[in-house]
């Protein structure tokens, strides 16, 4: 049978990437650089207004213009079913009865040239009823605030299990709420101290450097398209249902992307190039600026009120979360991003009661969607804040107040889940070594906080499938989903290959996703590559090495037991047995390619409370160190330390990456002015005015600490390490700043008018 | 929409090339689209970024914000133009391949323009001169500190070349 040696040649390796010479040479193909003869320029007409009615639309002398191949407003959406979403089909391709937010798309055209484009852009005349604006959740949630959406767009609630269930539209622009419910709320009596304390989250823009992006064209009768898109599959399903079009006549390929961190998760730029590129019969390009992407997805914004109730030794007991998810102006990914948020509020904590709802408003702002972290950032915040408000409370140190309350490496998270897959105290002494927590210095302006950021990783009842094929001279390819977004996927599933098949990662190439070759896979989020598509990928691999073993052994006359794959020969004993000559030998000249499938999917559970229980779990411990002046509320980051559960790197340089990357992306949610909106208004959504972290903003004492403790699901004991070091940053940094000036913050981002209020309120 | 065409006559990574163009058209179009030197990316389109960055006589420069016609009589070098006729990376390339000093890659030709400029300019710089030279870019993937190593390595790797 196969055997996987525990002396690992490939995985572990901190080998180059797969990617690297396209990279750094600038060959790398991404979807804006994708091109046709004749192709157009798409450009969208997008609503001044944050909330109106459009009475009217006038596009004739727009389609008149000079070069202009099509014109596409709410008059040209006949036979489609013109509105999409993930949970609830909100979202029109172009508005239709109303616009929702300043920035909503209106009209579309696609020209010969982007100028010539915009040019028929102002020729389209609209007319609007302007309605009041709700612009926060306080004002979209008043009694008399107006509704987003006077009726119930269509829509579905997900399956849940014990203790979990989803509601709509419990109340004015309400468009979804997650509840999770464990425990005797009678726990709550039984506390010696019960802390309330709300805690409010701002909103980052994802910043990819890669725009939103599609290149839309027919090919016969099939709409091909190449997107900048995390998940292919689910947005060829999407665009099918939209179009009314059959799944296997729409082609998605997907070239390297210029990051996402969430966003680019279903429609964004795909379906107003498809119509334009079916209306013009030409090839459509359409490429957002960063402007515009600012204006189509952003972050949650959050209000969190969470009440915990403890014992005076620190035991927790009971705890209750209300929170309130900005979701802008179209439901989006919001039903997903309040499950999670709600169901990650506990933390990684004992509890015997637990009672959260998590309620998504809509407002007249960008729509909010995926961001990294996924609800989890916003759940982290308020609930590592809250332990350090406890732990102060009680005289206890907020390290030993941890220590004493997590959970232990294998102990379910909830009733019904799965058991904790790392060990949350190693993981917490890791930073806190790193750091010097034990010999730091307190008050006085300086300070030191830790944080556990955590979050279930692996999505939710995601299946993955994967096909692995070698050729007669030993060539692998690895066809498979999971896309390169920057995480390393292509170098760390080649690496898992090559080691199963005793070979190098040099022979496996990762042919570039097309939908209409490439396994199935339910979307590059969640975490889930290393875990979930890396289960599929071990499981065809080794399919394929038996069946290349079986066939040996029949040509050498031998038993399997007797040979093992050395690098595409065949090892028996002292001899080598080349493969290809005997391969060409029994299937002639041509030679033959052995294939293997894998799949994965999580076992239904309705014990479990999002029905399968979760895959893993993903933590970011970190710890930060602050001063702080007193006479301008400036915070400057001393050291900034965090560490991820790699379970087994199957390449350290990548983990690291992703540990240092995501703690840096956490940061500017903190230390950075994020969306800054008056009323409806985005004041700085450019790339100008937006101020994401630089070089320059990142202290000397900057560190990740990668650790491996051996417990994930993945191959070789892999465990996802994208996301969790950007969950404890915000958290560690509040903490920290409390340790130092003895203040506390519940507000983010931490600016310096924030620290100078904060200080005055306590002095007073 | 366009008035007279400029004539631009300039090196683009070492071959002469000559230009008619708009005057309102920037160095960028012209390296993606005429000269299908794609490394360069557009991104914030505001010289904000750098994801665009290439080198106008030895000085890194946003080309998303330079006009062509600016690029008339200067040299003009590109991330296509680094690595040697056989394939053989600049160090500065290299070093970015050994630290996995990137991960999108979006910004990676950009970030290794402007390391290049740097080393040009200053072969030995210490690690802050080093952060405060690649503050000028944005990275959003990798926290720049994988960046830093790679030009710290680049650095060391270019005194033991000249030695």
């Amino acid at each position: 049978m196969n055997k996987v040696s525990t002396d690992l040649h490939v995985v572990g390796q901190r080998s180059a990437r797969k990617d690297a010479v396209p990279k750094t040479t600038g060959t790398a193909t991404y979807t804006v650089d994708v091109s046709f003869p004749g192709m157009l320029q798409a450009k969208v007409l997008r609503s001044p207004h944050a909330h109106a009615r459009i009475t009217s639309i006038d596009a004739s002398a727009a389609r008149e213009m000079p070069g202009v191949h099509a014109v596409i407003t709410r008059d040209d959406l006949d036979g489609l079913s013109p509105t999409y979403g993930y949970f609830i089909k909100d979202q029109p391709i172009v508005a239709m009865d109303k616009v929702r937010y300043i920035g909503d798309a209106v009209a579309a055209v696609a020209a010969e040239t982007e100028l010539q484009a915009v040019a028929a852009l102002e020729r389209i005349t609209v007319e609007y009823e302007v309605l009041p604006p709700v612009a926060t959740v306080e004002d979209a949630m008043a009694e008399t605030a107006p509704e987003l959406f006077e009726e119930e767009p269509m829509g579905v609630v997900p399956a849940y299990g014990q203790g979990a269930s989803g509601a709509r539209r419990l109340g004015r622009n309400n468009c979804y709420r997650f509840s999770y419910e464990t425990g005797d709320a009678g726990a709550f009596d039984g506390c010696d101290h019960i802390f309330e304390d709300r805690f409010v989250f701002s909103r980052d823009q994802h910043f990819h450097l890669e725009p939103f992006v599609t290149v839309a064209r027919m090919d016969g009768d099939v709409i091909e398209v190449w997107s900048s898109t995390q998940n292919p599959f689910p947005l060829r399903k999407e665009l099918a249902r939209v179009f009314q079009y059959p799944e296997n006549l729409i082609r998605v390929r997907v070239p390297y992307l210029g990051a996402g961190y969430g966003a680019k998760n279903n429609c964004k730029t795909e379906p107003i190039a498809i119509l334009l590129a079916r209306k013009s019969g030409r090839p459509v390009r359409f490429c957002m600026t960063m402007e515009e992407c600012f204006l189509t997805q952003s972050q949650h914004a959050a209000i969190l009120d969470v009440k915990t109730g403890v014992m005076a030794d620190g035991t927790f007991v009971a705890r209750y979360g209300r929170i309130l998810l900005d979701s802008g102006a179209y439901s989006d990914a919001s039903p997903l991003v309040a499950e999670k948020a709600g169901y990650r509020l506990p933390g990684p904590y004992n509890w015997q009661h637990l009672d959260i709802d998590c309620d998504c408003i809509l407002t007249n702002t960008t729509p909010a969607g995926p961001y990294r972290g996924f609800g989890g950032t916003q759940a982290a915040w308020a609930s590592e804040s809250q332990i350090d408000i406890i732990a102060r409370a009680l005289g206890r140190d907020p390290f030993d107040l941890r220590m004493q309350n997590v959970k232990n490496l294998g102990e379910a998270y909830v009733p019904g889940e799965s058991g904790i897959d790392s060990d949350l105290r190693v993981g917490l002494q890791v930073v806190a070594d790193r750091a010097g927590y034990d010999r730091r210095a307190s008050g006085e302006g300086r300070g030191m906080g830790v944080s556990i950021g955590f979050k279930d990783a692996g999505g939710v009842n995601k299946p993955a499938q994967a096909r692995v094929r070698i050729t007669t001279t030993g060539g692998v390819y690895l066809e498979c989903g999971s896309i390169e977004i920057g995480q390393g996927i292509h170098t760390a599933m080649s690496q898992v290959v090559a080691e199963l098949l005793n070979t190098s990662a040099d022979r496996v190439v990762y042919p570039e996703l097309n939908t209409d070759y490439t396994p199935f896979d339910q979307g590059t989020n969640a975490s889930s590559a290393i875990i979930v598509m890396g289960q599929a990928v071990q499981q065809a691999t080794l399919e394929a090495k038996q069946k290349v073993m079986d066939f040996a052994a029949m040509e050498l006359g031998c038993d399997v037991d007797e040979i093992e794959l050395d690098d595409w020969c065949i090892r028996k004993g002292n001899e080598s047995h080349p493969l290809a000559p005997m391969i060409m030998c029994y299937y002639g000249g041509t030679g033959y390619e052995f294939s293997g499938a894998g799949y994965f999917k999580p076992a239904m559970d309705h014990s479990a409370p999002l029905e399968t229980q979760c895959v893993s779990w993903e933590f970011g411990w970190g710890v930060a160190e602050v001063e702080v002046d007193r006479e301008t509320g400036l915070i400057s980051l001393v050291q900034l330390v965090v560490s991820g559960d790699a379970g087994r790197a199957i390449n350290p340089l990548v983990c690291r990456g992703q540990d240092e990357g995501s703690a840096i992306m956490g940061l500017t949610g903190v230390l950075f002015p994020c969306m800054v909106y008056d009323g409806a208004t985005l004041m700085n959504g450019n790339g100008l005015d937006y101020r994401v972290p630089l070089a320059t903003d990142i202290p000397d004492g900057f560190s990740s600490v990668l650790q491996e403790q051996g417990h994930g699901p993945g191959p070789f004991g892999a465990k996802s390490i994208g996301e969790g070091c950007m969950l404890p940053v915000a958290s560690a940094i509040a903490n920290a700043v409390e340790d130092a000036i003895g203040v506390r913050i519940r507000e983010l981002p931490l600016t310096p008018e924030r620290v100078l209020a904060a200080i005055d309120e306590a002095a007073e | 929409m366009s008035g007279e065409l400029a004539f631009v006559s300039c090196t683009v990574n070492g071959v002469a090339r000559e230009f008619h163009v708009r005057a309102e058209e920037m160095l960028i179009d012209v390296l993606r689209d005429r000269l299908a030197l794609t490394g360069a990316k557009l991104s914030c389109d505001l010289g904000a970024c750098g994801a665009c960055t290439v080198l106008m006589d030895d000085k890194p420069v946003s080309s998303c914000s330079t006009f062509a016609w600016q690029a008339g009589g200067s040299e003009i070098r590109t991330v296509e133009g680094l690595a040697g006729a056989d394939g053989t990376l600049d160090l500065v390339q290299q070093a970015f391949v050994d630290n996995s000093a990137f991960q999108c890659g979006y910004c990676t030709p950009g970030m290794i323009m402007l390391a290049r400029a740097l080393l040009d300019h200053d072969p030995s710089p210490d690690r802050d001169a080093i952060r405060a030279w690649m503050g000028a870019n944005i990275c959003r993937c990798t926290g720049y500190e994988m960046i830093i190593e790679a030009v710290e390595n680049a650095a060391a790797a270019s005194q033991e070349a000249g030695k």
